[in-house]
Formats: C-alpha cells, structure tokens, sequence
C-alpha cells in the first residue's frame, strides 16, 4: 500500500515548527505503525537527512512511550491501541496522514513527535505512592482485598501514562492520569494510610504544573489506549472532598 | 486548614462551583414556582411578594447568601478558565476535537447570564424595593418600563434564560461527577432529573414573557 504522511517537524521547543510531506511506497500492511515510521527513517537517513524523532520502547503497549496524534487522534483512529500497536491495515491504500505531537503546554516538544512528559512523573513524585517497609514480603492472606476492589484497582493501574488524555482534552487536563494514579492506591488497603495527604498533593502538583482543569466531557477516556474510566475522575473528587470531611 | 487547600486547588474550585451552581438551580425552582402567580392573576401575585416581604430580614439574608453563591461560582469558573487557557499548547492542534458543544461554551452562556443578573436585580429588584411608586408589583413586572411590556427586554429574557439552560445542559451533568454522585445509589435519581433542570425549569421561566410579552401582544 501507498501512504502519504504530513509529519510534523520541529527541532525544539522555541523554535517554530512546520508540516512536512513524506511519500511512501510498497508498504505492507501487516507492518506495525512504528515501523512504517522506522522505514520511513532509513530512507532519510539514507538520503542524509534528519530522521522523524518519535518515542518508543516496548512496542508492545505497556510502557506508555509512545504515542502522537494521527490524523486528530491520540494513538490514531483504532481504539484501546497504543500507536506502537496499531497496523498499517487500519488504514486504507493512499491515505492521507498527519502527524504531529501530543499538544498541551506541560507537554513542551523534545523534538519533532517526541515531547516531555516528564510534568506526570513530578505528580507521581509528589504522592503516588505508598511508604511502606519493603524486605520480605509478607503473607498474602494477611490483607484483605475485596475482589471488587482487586479488580478495579487493577483497571485503574493499567494506565501507562502516555499522556493521551491530555492531548485529547480541550483543557489539556491531566485529571485522568492522575485520578488512576490516586485510584489505583486509593482503593487498596495499603494505600488508605496517605490517602488524604496523596490526594491533595497530586492535585496541587497537577495544578502547578500548568495543567488545565476538568470539565467532565469525557474526551480523555474515548481516546485513552487503556480505555481508564471516568470512574476514576469521581474517585478523586471524591477522595478529595473526604479529605476535608473527616 | 484542609478547606483552604483543598480550595486552593483546581478540584477544589470545581466542587465549590459545582455546590455553588446546583444550589442556584435549585433556588431557581421555587423562584419559579413564585413566578407562576402571575398567570392567577394581580391579586395572588402582588399577595405572594407581600408574603415574602413580610418575612423581613430573613429575605435579606436569603439574598446576601445567593449574592455570595453568585460571585463564588462566577469567580471559580474565572480563575478556571483562565487555567485551561494556558494549559493548552501555543501551537494549535490541527486536530479535530470532538468535545461536546454545551461544555464549550459555559464561559460565554455564564457571562451572559450574569450581565442577564445585573440587569435582573436594577430593574425588578431595585424597583420593587426601592422605586415601587404607586404601581404594583404585577403592573411593574408586565410594564412597560423594564417589564414585558417592552419587548426588548422580553427578548432579552428569553435568550438569557434559553442560554441558561444550555448552561445547565452541561453544568447539571457536570455537577454530578465533580460531586461523586455518579457511581452511588443515587446516580440514577439525579440523572434522571437532569431535563427537569435543564429543561422544564428553563421552560417555565420563559413561558412568561412568552405568554405576556409575545402572545397577549399579539392579541392586541
Ligand atoms: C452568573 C454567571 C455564571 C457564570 C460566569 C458561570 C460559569 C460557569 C462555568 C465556567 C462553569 C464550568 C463548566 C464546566 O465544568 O465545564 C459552570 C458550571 C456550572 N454552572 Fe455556572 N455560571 C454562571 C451562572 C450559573 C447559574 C445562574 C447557575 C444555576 C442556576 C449555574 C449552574 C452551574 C452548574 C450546576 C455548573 C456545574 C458545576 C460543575 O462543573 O461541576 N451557573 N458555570
Ligand atoms: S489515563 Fe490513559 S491516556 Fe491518560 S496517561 Fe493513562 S493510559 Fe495514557
Ligand atoms: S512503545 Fe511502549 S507502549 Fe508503545
């Protein structure tokens, strides 16, 4: 198949970027996104010019590097998919493709695609996590997690922090991330413990670091690769109001 | 103090505005129900102002703590606003956003709506307390100085509160995951309430100057 493909290229932050077309030929469709991408970069770099810059690690949907804006889309038009997972058979034969990167101003641009998301590990940073003595690990039975919390728990710590929900976000918000950050904790016996101080960091730091706030539209959970629910969003406003009740 | 921080914050500024807004609406209800005298005719409506004037101070207080509900939400989706602002990347997305249109524009429907206040409160408010004259309180409100008589301001009344309701469109929705009521046993009664809100409320108020302002007019 035939792609053609508007990248967006910019060397840094301050400097101005711009739209750049780049044709490719015989692209077989089973390949991943990434790798079109990678074919892509020997010929530049074969013609010596400067290949695309775009995140990447795992490639197999777990470590949250990746991601840019297909066409609009965070991750590209498939749903529950990382664009390191994403095929080229989810487009059509001479598509037209524009890329460019995840947009927020927390988010600046490292270069071309890739920007620094490094405002979501200063949330972390600041509460999200637990203080605990670690050594041996103690006997499993001894805590007891309802199954219902497991679970939810569970969705909740799928998210990779890629920063998607923030490029969908008309507020460029990152309430998402940072609800399951405070969930996934919040919902598990060792987490109760900070809840109420975790909370109230995470959010200030969030703020600080110039994210925009929450208008409950919902667009960050639609394009969120880990499908995270706005479940989680109430868990943390609710988190939030019970750390002033009691 | 907790409340401090936690109003500090952007979640915190939602919940208040959040507190803030659902508290109007509700108020918006009985200052419904007070307005519908008006199609029983002068006497039951210039007795039921009486009534609430009778209750002295009490409506004084009423209406400081609605003035202060007021200015909190307004100055808290300010401040919000202005956050998203510049949180959002000095280079435009060349996306399409799919970001539903009532949440888009709270800022711009809110602000009309509260220069619709102002308005409000210097024409029926001020008249009814300070510059009464020998008119009642029925002749000032289908007048035509600043009541339906006078058909600008009738228009104007309906679009403010058409656009009210567009406000609350989003806002009522909105209201219930910044209070966590979404996810509890009562999620389902308060959704479910959301078009009276929205909607029937709104419908109401409108019916009014629709019926004095437009229809009797037309009548002759
Ligand atoms: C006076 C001018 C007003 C302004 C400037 C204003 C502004 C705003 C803004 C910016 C929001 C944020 C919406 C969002 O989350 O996307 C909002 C939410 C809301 N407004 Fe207003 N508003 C005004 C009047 C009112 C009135 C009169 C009512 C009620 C009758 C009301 C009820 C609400 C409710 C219930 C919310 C939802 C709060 C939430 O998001 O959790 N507003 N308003
Ligand atoms: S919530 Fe979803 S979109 Fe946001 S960082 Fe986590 S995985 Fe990515
Ligand atoms: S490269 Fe790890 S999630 Fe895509």
């Amino acid at each position: 198949m035939n792609i053609n493909l508007n990248i967006w290229r910019q060397t840094k932050e301050s400097t101005a970027g711009k739209f750049v077309r780049y044709r490719l030929e015989n692209i077989d469709p089973n390949i991943s996104f990434l790798e079109m991408l990678d074919i892509l970069n020997n010929k530049l770099i074969k013609e010596k010019q400067e290949p695309v810059v775009f995140d990447h690690d795992c490639r197999e949907g777990i470590c949250g590097s990746c991601g840019f804006m297909i066409n609009g889309q965070p991750h590209g038009p498939q749903k529950a998919t990382t664009v390191c997972q994403l095929h080229m058979r989810a487009f059509q034969n001479e598509d037209e493709l524009t890329l460019e990167p995840f947009r927020a101003a927390s988010f600046p641009v490292i270069k071309d695609l890739s920007v620094d998301r490094r405002s979501f590990d200063r949330i972390i940073l600041s509460g999200g996590y637990v203080d605990i003595n670690t050594g041996e690990a103690p006997e499993a039975n001894l805590i007891k997690v309802p199954k219902t919390n497991a679970d939810e728990a569970f969705l909740s710590a799928a998210c990779i922090g890629c920063g998607a929900c923030v490029a969908a976000c008309k507020n460029s918000s990152a309430m998402l991330f940072t609800s399951s950050k405070i969930s996934h904790l919040s919902l598990l016996p060792q987490g109760k413990k900070e809840a109420k101080e975790r909370v109230l960091k995470m959010v200030a730091t969030m703020d600080d670091e110039g994210f925009g706030s929450c208008t409950n539209t919902g667009a960050c959970s639609a394009e969120c690769p880990k499908e995270i629910s706005q479940a989680n969003i109430v868990r943390l406003n609710k988190e939030l109001i019970k750390s002033v009740i009691d | 103090m907790k409340i401090f921080k936690a109003l500090n914050t952007s979640v915190g500024k939602k919940i208040a505005m959040a507190i803030t807004g659902l508290s109007l609406a509700l108020f918006m209800v009985f200052h419904l129900i007070g307005n519908l005298n008006l199609f029983l005719g002068p006497e039951a409506f210039n007795g039921y102002v009486l009534k609430l004037k009778k209750l002295g101070f009490l409506i004084r207080i009423a209406e400081a703590g609605l003035l202060s509900f007021v200015l909190i939400h307004v100055y808290s989706g300010i401040v919000l606003w202005l956050k998203n602002k510049r949180a959002i990347s000095k280079t435009p997305s060349y996306s399409i956003t799919s970001t539903p249109r009532a949440s888009r524009y709270t800022l711009l429907t809110g602000s009309f709506v509260f220069i619709f206040l102002v308005m409000h409160w210097s024409t029926f408010w001020y008249k009814f307390n300070f510059s009464k004259g020998n008119k009642t309180y029925y002749e000032i409100v289908l007048g035509p100085e600043v009541g339906f008589g006078n058909i600008y301001y009738t228009l104007f009344y309906i679009i403010a509160i058409g656009l009210l309701g567009y406000h609350l469109k989003h806002g009522f929705d909105s209201a219930g995951q910044t209070l966590a009521i979404k996810g509890t046993k009562y999620e389902k009664t308060y959704y479910s309430l959301a078009a009276v809100f929205w909607f029937w409320i709104p419908f109401g108020f409108i019916s009014i100057p629709v019926y004095f302002g437009i229809i009797l007019r037309l009548l002759g």
